[in-house]
């Protein structure tokens, strides 16, 4: 540079090297095309997962969907976890009847008009719903896309693997139908995912399942996949929501007869109910289909362990838990485990004229016996209720683990509650909620049992269905799965009497008393059973609507229970519109096609 | 003369005449050579014609320098076309010139006859005389200059041409010379704005030829703010420059120039000694020398596709003249607002409160845990355990269990505890709010010479926020220097290096620690009997966590961040008009952070995880940038011309992890390999490098410092794009009116310019540079497994949907503007009008829920369009010589309108409220970004005859005979509108409640000398916009989780007594017709007009200063935020969030009232 300013007369020279030095610059550059590319970092492209452990890590997002959450709190689309709960605790537990919201008024204040039947289409609840089975819905589809491009699987292999995704597939999709009924559906072929809700999609998830239940091995290496036994379980149960109690029943006698876990284990009854919901004896071969819950896995979050749920532990003054009095039974729910003290049957029209003696009003401080009264022993392992042991922790208090008593009652959930002796193992502290490694069972065989009886009486079998009803009746009857009382009270942890925690008393139906009181008999006694034994599991809801008794269920439940709380006052269902939610008025709005929405919203909610 | 010269020459002059429209062109061509005329008395102008019809010559000439009308005898006979031309210009100083078949006219270079001398004096405006004044005949080199008395003397060539008196600081001035012999000439002083250097695109240029909307800061005005945020500073202080801040230290406040562009990041690009970058947190305000803000087209599409926010120019100081030290500091005190600042309830009113809503709600059994069962609510000496008196057993000290450090949920399931009731109340606000101190401590070094210049400076920045533990403590350093190798080539260097140690809150966040403040009950003391914390752990105390604990907890938590900043460059003169520069700077940042997270206890809800967590990252951004600048006068030509190229990289990476169940939580001990191995994380990213590669070029044109023509062109190239390049150009213009003939009489208009520019501008701080990719990820949360049932193992999902069509956003921007110097100087006008209509806006609409959840992608989809006015008013007077008063006022306006957000959908939905389990802001076509949105409340329910009346009309209207007006209707409940009039209150009948906009803000500096005292007042205001006060969805309803309470909840609510209540009844419940919904119960107006910032000063003399060497010093005493008016029943109505969010007071970190004592030293 210094040479070219000394020589001053030669200025055709100095304007070369400028142009030189300024073109070099440039054309370093620009030539260089690579500069303005710049690879991704630290993600997958779709080519990179067409490989047989891609297709399987593919395989795996889509069984972690079942979780329906995205990171600790939030559930897929960004809400807060327990608006997409797997377990369905609002959508089939709140709004059937089962439980109370809980906590206070106002606190998640959209449950409160699902619970009464006033939802609205724009009720955030619905969208995040929405958003979580299509999202599982999504990861199926690229399961199969993925594994149809892989080469050098074996036919029996690629099966295995797409039948999985098609059982995915199939149980996202029946989700959504009995939340939604409208719906439109997406598979692996559908170009362009914005597509109506006017096609009825039930024979496309018959086929999911069917192709699941022809093509998935009986056992498989890993006890939380889907196996054939499964699939034919679920897709007796389509078929039982179809009302073709028939093919229902085709399926659901090979499953109950030779049906086994993915793990290997023939499909039965465990002895004591409460094996069920216990992390130590989780994937026992009463578990046909679990959505696996790994307490302390993810240092983050409580994401692995029943996130959704986070909400549904007793809190009040002296509660243990962290979080937050949701998911409270309702005192109707309660009423319905009590049981005829000579025969030990249940009270199938007038349970709430026996109605169990509460709590209510009545202070921790203040004195309180329990009920004295014959009870269903299976009370004690759904319902926290004060004066009985509440698992290991303790007799339940009362109004100090509630934390609004007038408003939502003074019961607790119990099902999905880890122990006091596994606080830091089954219990997962690494959230402000508590998680839990207890499964939630989107099928046990008891509810097989109980799909099946409803088949056999609709099909006229009424003895066949009694004795699966009994099956069922029985093993609440076995003494080693009461309930007892502590040892000393004030160490619950170590260890249980020999003394039940409460007058229990269940019986079988004794022989013949289907068949002799008919059809509509047994099937009272088996939805009651159903109701009795699948309580706050989230099935309540979807059962009443299937049956088509939502008004009569629902209307008279609000009546008798808005006069205990005031949570559910304004309640009521209406025939023809609150079977089914509306179709999220998001969603309606995003689904535009040429200007109009291809979604039609549900009847009932315009 | 070959034909392409001619064409050259006309096309020269062609191009001249466009822009001036004063040449006049005739192109007559016959042949002849010699020229026979008599006329005895014609024009000029007619002569003209009649040579140019006569001959093959064109004759050029401009109109202001020849006489047409003059009236001539040519009497000539074959003579040639000179003796023609000399006949026709006998009697004007002319000379002309043939060449080829043109003919040029142009003022006479030498001596004349008919010489005359003309004399007289020279003064400024105060009449005394001004010396050294040059005398110039116009068009010739005939000069003089005046002598010490003002007098001069100048002879010239005859008595018709025109005198120009010229003289540094002046304005130049013009006098036809129309035969006088003494012309006395009152000199007037020189505006300095307008030939103030103002530094735009790559470029400078003076004030006054400028086409573009750009505002010049005036940074003296800018420093007296008190903060370490030179964006702090500048709110109120440019004319269309939005600053909504806060309270807290080290918060870069948002700033958005006219409007909002986006739906996304809103955030100018700053330009700091031609390094471009988007934060300026660690800049030292008093380092920087000079700043304009671009604002339109013109201006800023030299920036391209980084220039639609706006383009903030900064340049920081260098050295001057011989060695300077500078000092200033300032010390003080902020002081949080007094009183009962959120107007809470003491506990005896609260548990009043609670009786009331009881027997609202038809409760008919009062036994309450904490207040007892007597026929009123008794406070309790204890409210652990509940309701305790003194001497109960049940409070014996040795009962006392708490381990606040506990590890073991058994350990914690024991605790006992025991805490006093605070009956007078706790007064939460000033707990964690407390009176705090700031001090800045700048020093620099600085000089400047022929072969270079040099600055060093140093400051120390410490403010204590106000809110307990929080804080920044910032060090910056800055080096810039400049050696002049030889007189052509220059190199340099500015460098800035900061540390900043800052911890910070979460504001405006109903679950952070400000909102505890106000949710925690007064009932409840800070601290237990024995010292630990106290909390709502306990019946009846709500759900909110002790705030001081929250804080206190973070003190040994700490996060540093590291910045070296800035660039090195040469200049080279090639020739004398053409200069090369290359520059490359940018940055090199890093920062470290660790966090302990206690156990908590003393709350309703506690967690009693442990855990440590470290991280840190680093990051690069460069720019190298290399110019061509060209710059030349010819005549009255003017003209400067740039091209260039720019590249730009930029990219990071950081790691992290963490681990839990630690044994002591000692911070000596804790740290990532001592916790626990079962708990552990960790992680670290690259964040994919991006890069943009530009082409630049401008040309700024004068002719005759009248009229002014700019074009700028730009040409983008990104990684984040397939199709990589997009044009942005813009041509801007302007006029000085004033520099017109017919304007130069009126003397009180010093300068008067009409500018216009139109352009186009991008923006490509949206999207994310993976755009264009769909991608699978793998991540615990949202895709592991336990498929085995005992642990979780990965899996893949889809987490990015890629558009691999995305292109450039295009912001089409028009700007006209006025600028006007007023009173010789003494005032100076500028407004603007601008019109921006963003196209392809790069926005990620939600997509379908049918597609799953990934991260939508970002397409060209939304419009939006924002219209307004900035304007400013300067004022200069000088009352008298040792009294001084400057004012400056400033306006900013703007109308944004969305016209498009998605093919699907016409809005989305912001600020989800959990609480109510609705958005309130929702973001739509045809209205402002940001509005608040849910139902109208209408007045009150105030009997159940009203209730029935509009149930039966509304079973009449729907044809339900179940249906009702309005869910959860209730006598003392809100009524809410039915706004589309179909008889019943539905989702649809939500509305649009306010603007969260202003309809404009304003900024008025006001300055006073008197002798050696000044004064300044600096008034900022923001008016028309709304407010979202959700502070009282928690404090002016019983329902709301039992947290503090208003005056409002228990004196201005309805009851039958009083209807005229501002809230609705108090009752147990939240109900959707109470606070269960978003509506327009929260809404309130957000005007408000502060004082940030007064400021006395003394001025020591010199005289006694310069005996030790002193240049300067002076002391003053501030103030900041010294009052706020407004209507705002909340905290602070300056409310802070995100571009489509903001505006909602959840809880905000408030400015504080700040009292200062500062130095200003010079040696």
């Amino acid at each position: 540079m210094m040479n070219i300013l000394n020589i001053t007369n030669m200025k055709t020279s100095r304007y070369i090297i400028i142009l030189m030095a300024f073109s070099m610059i440039t054309v370093n550059y620009s030539c260089k095309k690579s500069y303005l590319e710049t690879p991704q970092i630290g993600s997958l492209s779709p080519e990179l997962l067409q490989t047989k452990a891609g297709v399987d890590g593919l395989l795996i997002g889509a069984y972690s969907a079942l979780r329906a959450v995205k990171a600790d709190g939030a559930a897929f689309g960004g809400a807060d976890s327990w608006q997409a709960s797997p377990d369905n605790w609002v959508y089939g537990g709140v709004a059937g009847g089962d439980a109370h919201k809980g906590s206070t008024a106002g606190d998640q204040g959209p449950i409160e008009s699902i619970a009464s039947f006033f939802p609205n289409a724009s009720n955030p609840f619905f969208n995040t719903k929405w958003i979580a089975d299509y999202e599982g819905i999504t990861r199926c589809n690229n399961v199969i896309i993925a594994a149809s491009k892989t080469p050098g699987y074996s036919a029996a292999d690629l099966a295995n693997i797409i039948g999985q995704a098609r059982f995915l597939r199939g149980h996202y999709y029946f989700d959504l139908k009995k939340m939604f009924n409208n719906v439109p559906y997406i598979d692996e072929t559908t170009p362009d995912p914005v597509q109506p809700n006017t096609t009825d999609i039930w024979p496309k998830i018959e086929a999911d399942f069917l192709y699941a239940y022809n093509n998935l091995a009986a056992t498989q290496p890993d006890v939380g996949r889907a196996n054939k036994w499964a699939a034919g379980a679920y897709l007796a149960k389509t078929y039982l929501y179809e009302q073709k109690y028939a093919s229902a029943k085709a399926i659901f006698d090979p499953v109950i007869t030779q049906g086994q876990t993915a793990g290997g284990l023939a499909y039965a009854l465990v002895a004591k109910f409460h094996d069920n919901f216990n992390a130590e004896t989780k994937n026992n071969s009463e578990s046909v289909f679990a959505i696996q819950a790994i307490a302390n896995s993810d240092p983050g979050g409580i994401t692995q362990s029943n996130d959704g749920d986070r909400l549904n532990y007793p809190y009040g003054t002296s509660s243990p838990f962290n979080c937050c009095s949701f998911y409270q039974p309702t005192v109707d729910l309660v009423n319905h485990f009590r049981t005829n003290s000579t025969t030990g049957l249940p009270y199938l029209d007038d349970f709430d004229t026996h109605a169990i003696k509460t709590d209510m009003g009545i202070l921790s401080a203040a004195d309180f016996t329990p009920d004295a009264g014959t009870i269903d022993p299976r009370l004690d392992w759904t319902v926290g209720r004060r004066g009985v042991p509440y698992l290991d922790w303790g007799l339940h208090p009362g109004n100090d683990w509630i934390r609004d008593q007038g408003y939502a009652g003074p019961y607790s959930p119990i099902k999905h509650v880890y122990t006091q002796a596994g606080q830091n193992t089954e219990g997962d502290q690494h959230s402000w909620g508590p998680g839990t490694a207890v499964n939630y069972n989107i099928i046990r065989f008891a509810d097989v049992l109980l799909m099946a009886a409803e088949a056999e009486a609709q099909l006229g079998n009424l003895s066949k269905a009694e004795d699966y009803v009994n099956m069922v009746r029985n093993r609440a009857a076995n003494p080693d799965g009461f309930v007892y009382k502590y040892a000393d009270n004030s160490n619950p942890t170590g260890g249980y009497s020999t003394t039940p925690a409460a007058n229990y008393l269940v019986k079988p139906y004794p022989d013949g008393n289907f068949a002799g009181n008919g059809l509509a008999y047994s099937l009272k006694a088996i939805y009651y059973e159903r109701q009795v034994e699948l309580a706050m599991e989230g099935h309540r809801f979807f059962d009443i609507v299937r049956w088509g008794i939502g008004d009569q269920a629902l209307n008279a439940f609000f009546q008798y229970e808005s006069k205990i709380t005031t949570d559910i006052t304004p309640g009521h269902f209406t025939k023809g519109k609150s079977e089914y939610y509306p179709i999220p008025q998001v969603q309606i709005d995003l689904m535009v096609k040429g200007g109009k929405s291809v979604l039609k919203q549900n009847p009932g909610y315009n | 003369m070959g034909s392409w010269q001619k064409l050259l020459i006309i096309m020269k002059l062609v191009i001249i005449l466009l822009f001036t429209g004063i040449l006049q062109i005739h192109a007559a061509a016959y042949s002849q050579n010699t020229y026979n005329f008599n006329e005895q008395r014609i024009s000029v102008k007619q002569m003209f014609k009649k040579i140019e019809k006569a001959g093959k010559y064109t004759i050029f000439y401009r109109l202001d320098q020849v006489k047409l009308d003059q009236k001539v005898q040519i009497n000539i006979k074959d003579a040639t076309i000179d003796d023609v031309m000399k006949q026709v210009l006998q009697n004007q100083v002319l000379a002309f010139q043939v060449m080829g078949d043109i003919i040029v006219i142009k003022p006479l270079q030498d001596k004349n006859a008919a010489d005359q001398t003309i004399t007289g004096t020279v003064t400024d405006a105060t009449n005394l005389p001004v010396p050294g004044v040059t005398i110039k005949l116009k068009g010739s080199t005939i000069a003089a200059s005046t002598d010490a008395q003002g007098k001069y003397s100048i002879t010239v060539p005859n008595a018709n041409g025109v005198l120009v008196f010229t003289f540094l600081g002046f304005t130049t001035q013009e006098v036809p010379v129309n035969g006088q012999t003494v012309i006395n000439i009152k000199l007037v002083e020189e505006s300095k704005s307008l030939n103030e250097v103002v530094i735009v695109g790559y470029a400078t240029q003076k004030k006054k030829d400028l086409t573009g909307a750009v505002t010049v800061v005036n940074m003296a005005d800018l420093v007296k703010t008190p903060t370490s945020s030179i964006n702090n500073q500048l709110q109120g202080q440019a004319a269309g420059v939005s600053v909504i801040g806060s309270g807290q230290p080290g918060q870069e406040p948002q700033v958005h120039i006219r409007g909002l562009n986006t739906f996304g990041n809103n955030t100018p690009l700053y330009v700091i000694d031609g390094v471009p970058t988007t934060d300026v947190s660690t800049l030292n305000p008093n380092d920087v020398e000079n700043m304009q803000v671009l604002k339109d087209a013109g201006s800023a599409s030299i920036y391209g596709s980084r220039a639609s926010n706006g383009v903030i120019i900064i340049t920081t100081k260098r050295g001057k003249g011989k060695v300077k030290i500078q000092y200033d500091a300032y010390y003080g005190s902020q002081v949080p607002k007094g009183g009962n600042v959120w107007h809470t309830l003491n506990p005896q009113e609260t548990a009043n409160l609670k009786r009331e809503a009881e027997v609202n709600s038809g409760v008919t059994d009062f036994s309450d845990q904490q207040y007892g069962d007597g026929p009123t609510y008794v406070l309790p000496d204890y409210i652990a355990p509940a309701g305790a008196h003194n001497g109960d057993a049940s409070v014996n000290p040795s009962l006392y269990y708490v381990n606040p450090f506990y590890t073991d949920p058994n350990d914690y399931n024991n605790f006992y505890r025991i805490t006093k009731a605070n009956k007078t109340g706790t007064d939460w606000f000033h707990e964690v709010f407390k009176t705090a101190p700031i001090t800045s401590h700048n020093l620099s070094l600085s000089a400047g010479t022929d072969q270079g210049s040099y600055l060093f400076s140093l400051n120390y920045y410490n403010q204590q926020g106000t809110l307990i533990d929080t804080y920044e403590k910032r060090y910056t350093m800055r080096s810039n220097s400049q050696y002049n190798v030889s007189k052509h080539i220059r190199v340099g260097e500015n460098l800035a290096y900061s540390v900043i140690d800052n911890p910070q809150v979460t504001i405006n966040n109903p679950d952070a620690v400000i909102a505890h403040a106000f949710r925690e009950q007064p009932i409840i003391p800070v601290y237990d009997i024995k010292g630990n914390y106290a909390g709502s752990d306990g019946p009846g105390l709500g759900d909110s966590a002790n705030p001081v604990a929250i804080q206190q907890r973070t003190k040994n938590d700490k996060s540093l961040s590291y910045r070296l900043f800035g660039n090195a460059f040469a200049e080279a003169d090639l020739i004398k008009s053409l200069t090369l520069r290359t520059s490359f700077g940018g940055e090199l940042n890093s920062s470290t952070a660790h966090a302990f997270t206690y156990p908590t206890y003393e709350n309703a809800e506690n967690s009693s995880l442990n855990q440590y967590s470290e991280s840190s990252t680093s990051g690069y951004d460069y720019t190298w940038t290399n110019t061509l600048s060209y710059h030349q006068v010819f005549g009255k030509n003017d003209i400067k011309a740039l091209v260039g190229t720019e590249a730009n990289r930029n990219g990071g990476s950081g790691l992290g992890g963490s681990r839990q169940n630690y044994y002591s939580f000692d911070p000596n001990y804790v740290n990532l390999s001592t916790g626990s191995a079962a708990g552990q994380s960790n992680y670290s990213y690259h964040s994919p490098s991006r890069s943009l590669f530009s082409y630049i070029g401008r040309i700024d044109y004068s002719y005759d410092d009248k009229y002014l023509l700019s074009g700028v062109i730009r040409r983008d190239g990104s990684s984040a794009f397939v199709s990589q390049y997009g044009w942005f150009p813009a041509i801007s213009a302007g006029w000085r009116i004033s520099q017109e003939n017919f304007m130069k009489n009126i003397s009180w208009i010093s300068d008067l310019k009409l500018r216009g520019g139109y352009g186009v501008l991008g923006n490509q701080l949206n999207i994310t540079s993976g755009n264009q990719f769909t991608n699978f990820s793998s991540a615990i949360g949202q895709s592991y497994y336990g498929i085995n049932g005992t642990s979780i193992i990965p899996g893949y999902y889809e987490s990015d949907k890629g558009n691999p069509a995305a292109k450039w956003e295009k912001d089409i921007n028009s700007n006209v503007g006025i600028d006007a110097t007023l009173f010789h100087d003494m005032v100076s006008v500028t407004i603007d009008y601008y019109r921006k209509d963003i196209r392809d806006l790069l926005f990620n609409p939600t997509l379908p829920g049918t597609y799953g959840d990934p991260n939508p992608p970002f397409v060209n989809i939304a419009k939006m369009k924002n219209t307004g006015i900035d304007a400013s008013i300067t004022g200069n007077f000088k009352i008298r010589n040792d009294f001084k008063i400057n004012a400056t006022l400033s306006l900013t306006t703007y109308n944004n309108k969305i016209l498009k957000v998605a093919t699907e959908s016409n809005y989305f939905d912001d600020d989800f409220g959990r609480r109510v389990g609705t958005n309130l802001v929702r973001n739509q076509v045809g209205h402002s970004i940001g509005e608040f949105y849910g139902y109208k409340v209408v007045g009150f329910w105030n009997s159940q005859a009203e209730i029935d009346a509009a149930n039966a009309k509304a079973q009449k209207a729907t044809g339900d005979p179940s249906a009702v007006y309005e869910t959860d209707m209730g006598v003392g409940r809100f009524k809410y509108a039915d706004v589309n009039g179909d008889g019943v209150v539905t989702d649809a009948d939500r509305t649009f409640l306010g603007n969260p906009n202003p309809k404009f803000s304003t900024g008025l500096n006001l300055g006073f000398n008197y002798k050696q005292w000044d004064f300044s007042i600096f008034l900022y205001g923001n008016f028309g916009n709304k407010v979202w006060n959700n502070v009282k969805y928690w404090r002016d309803f019983y329902s709301s989780f039992g947290t503090a309470k208003s005056y409002t909840a228990l004196y201005d609510s309805w009851t039958p007594t009083h209807m005229n209540a501002s809230a609705p009844i108090q009752e147990l419940g939240g109900y959707f017709s109470t606070n269960g919904a978003a509506n327009s119960y929260f809404i309130e107006n957000g005007s408000y007009l502060r004082a940030k910032n007064t400021q006395i000063g003394y001025t020591f003399s010199s005289a006694v200063l310069k005996k030790i060497s002193v240049q300067k010093l002076r002391v003053y005493l501030s103030a900041a935020n010294l009052f706020t008016i407004t209507k705002y029943s909340g905290v602070d109505p300056e409310l802070p969030g995100t571009t489509t969010d903001f505006g909602v007071d959840e809880g905000t970190y408030s400015s504080s009232r700040t009292f200062l004592i500062g130095v200003n030293l010079s040696l």
